[in-house]
């Protein structure tokens, strides 16, 4: 492949990648994605809801092919106690018409598969199978291409797009990123758990094509920091459980241990009964947050995705959409730079301005000290967790005590457990997290 | 439907499609260490178990069953050599 030269080598065909490759291509640029997986999505984990707002920019029609499984109707944040739940959530019928809150759940083997059809239609190139290993650099040490590990694989462009997730050993090669710092890393397991249409629809109250997403904090990781998730898809379900990798470190906890007893739990056990499992699999989420994201661009080299770190892990859980957000902008400024024939990272910087400026790094800015809160009060998922659930079931059990009566002792026994200070120490971190 | 449920990771695994690639993408970089206590107090945690240990304690690395997710990759930068398998290669998944 070495006697062609293209526009823009991207390298991975996620969410990030696929999106930088449509937008370029609609612009007449020669762009090739190199994916590692047999196909794309092959290799790709998520929770997952897809949120389609970019996509819808890119591609208007998608709601009439793309494989999504159920529209997001209800949503469940629940925490979780030793023995139960306590839950809130909301659930709307105004989902239920498009743009059905640009959420869906989606199985991102599928998914990632079909956004690189509408990439390639196009008119981008997409090899499969392709590890790209290295960078190829001219005399004067500037990046001129990549290295992919098959024949023919040294491969010429002027630019090249890094959307190879949260492992990026690109974006670390030539030091635009650290080493992941296991504090704000969290390594997710999941499996696949097949039931049919009905019962999905019966267990989780939904009608039609409504989905639930139900989301686990408290003691969901078997005291570890971290939370568990459950989503409906057509006739399977999705549920996973994501841990900081230092606090299962520190709890000397393997994932699937903590996924066991998430699956185990007796909130949780019923969602899943008789089901058969389909699929386990495992996948890392970059949880620095703002200040932990990488360099987003040097001369001839633009980061994008999870690579970059841009995942919103708070109560929205969003990446697929910063993902596609920051391919568009990588893009963009891309063909900008490409009218100025000058792609040096002083032209290329446009980039973070761009992204400073949407939602992506705006987002990220605004919950900052999520990671940072949770990590200093593990009480969030094991004391203050059980602490409830023995006031709010003692309160619920009628037993001949006066309210009031009642109301000062779990008072005085909650004091007991856990200073004012504290109370209101956790209050705060909590703010962290929700606003 | 018969419930068919499965707890431990060898099973699991075993739900997954692979395509094994001859060369190992993981590698035991600092063959000085120590590779029970490897092992034991920091590669517990890999998700797939590809690292276990044998009657005369040293490390075997089962890459084939290898996640591809990188955790070893964080808590072991030093000690662990890794690399993404052969193009193709590793796990893929059908759902994800
Ligand atoms: C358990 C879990 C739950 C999540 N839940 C949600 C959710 O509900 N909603 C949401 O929006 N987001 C969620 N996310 C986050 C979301 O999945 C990511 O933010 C998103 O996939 C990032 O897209 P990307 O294109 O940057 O990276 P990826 O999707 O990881 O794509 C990177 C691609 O690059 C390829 N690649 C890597 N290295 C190379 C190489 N050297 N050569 C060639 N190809 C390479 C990979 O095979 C892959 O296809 C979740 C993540 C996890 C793990
Ligand atoms: S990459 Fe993940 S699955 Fe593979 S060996 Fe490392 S921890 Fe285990």
């Amino acid at each position: 492949m070495s006697e062609d030269k293209f526009d823009v080598i991207i390298v991975g065909g996620g969410p990030a990648g696929l999106a930088a490759a449509f937008v370029l291509a609609k612009a007449g640029k020669q762009v090739i994605v190199l994916e590692r997986g047999e196909y794309c999505g092959s290799k790709n984990v998520f929770g997952g809801i897809l949120f389609t707002g970019i996509l819808e920019k890119l591609i208007p029609d998608y709601l009439k092919d793309a494989p999504l499984e159920r529209n997001v109707t209800r949503r469940g944040f629940s925490l979780l106690t030793p023995t139960g739940e306590l839950g809130g959530g909301f659930k709307f019928d105004k989902f239920n018409t498009a743009p059905f809150n640009n959420s869906f759940t989606t199985l991102r083997a599928k998914f990632d598969n079909w956004f690189a059809g509408k990439a390639e239609e196009a008119g981008a190139m997409i090899i499969t199978g392709a590890t790209v290993d290295d960078f190829l650099y001219d005399t004067d040490g500037k990046i001129k291409g990549v290295k992919a590990r098959m024949d023919d694989g040294d491969i010429l462009g002027d630019v090249v797009i890094l959307a190879d997730g949260v492992n990026s050993l690109l974006a670390k090669k030539i030091k635009l990123h650290k080493e992941l710092d296991p504090k704000y890393t969290i390594v997710a397991v999941k499996e696949i758990i097949q039931l049919t249409e009905e019962k999905v629809a019966d267990r989780f109250h939904l009608n039609g094509n409504e989905g639930a997403a139900l989301e686990y904090f408290g003691c969901a990781a078997k005291g570890a920091v971290g939370a568990g998730f459950v989503y409906t898809n057509k006739d399977t379900i999705s549920i996973g459980l994501g841990a900081s990798i230092k606090s299962l470190m520190e709890h000397k906890l393997n994932p699937n241990d903590a996924l066991e007893y998430f699956k185990n739990h007796p909130a949780i056990a019923p969602l899943i009964r008789g089901g058969e499992q389909r699929e386990y699999s495992a996948h890392l989420i970059p949880d620095g947050g703002y200040d932990h994201i990488s360099k987003l661009f040097t001369d001839n080299v633009l980061v994008a995705g999870d690579a970059a770190g841009f995942v919103n892990n708070t109560l929205f859980h969003e990446g697929t959409n910063l993902a596609m957000q920051s391919g568009v902008s990588a893009a963009e400024t891309v063909i900008e730079a490409g009218t100025r024939k000058d792609f040096s990272a002083a032209s290329l910087s446009v980039y973070k301005t761009k992204l400073e400026e949407s939602f992506v790094l705006r987002d990220l800015k605004q919950f900052r000290k999520t990671t940072d809160a949770l990590d200093a009060n593990p009480q969030l998922f094991e004391k203050y967790p059980k602490m409830l659930e023995e006031l709010v079931s003692e309160l619920f059990t009628p037993d001949g005590e006066p309210k009031w009566d009642k109301e000062m002792k779990l008072m005085g026994k909650l004091l007991k457990q856990e200073s004012p200070w504290g109370l209101i120490k956790t209050a705060l971190a909590m703010r962290r997290v929700i606003i | 439907m018969t419930a068919r449920i499965f707890t431990g990771i060898e099973d699991k695994l075993g739900l997954d499609k692979f395509k094994a690639f001859h060369k190992p993408h993981l590698t035991l970089e600092k063959k000085d260490v120590d590779q029970k206590k490897l092992v034991e107090e920091k590669l517990f945690i890999c998700p797939a178990k590809v690292y276990t240990l044998n009657d005369k304690n040293e490390m075997v690395i089962s890459f084939e069953n290898c996640l591809e997710c990188g955790t070893c990759r964080v808590v072991c930068p030093e000690e662990i050599g890794w690399e993404y398998p052969m193009g193709g290669h590793g796990v893929t998944y059908r759902f994800g």
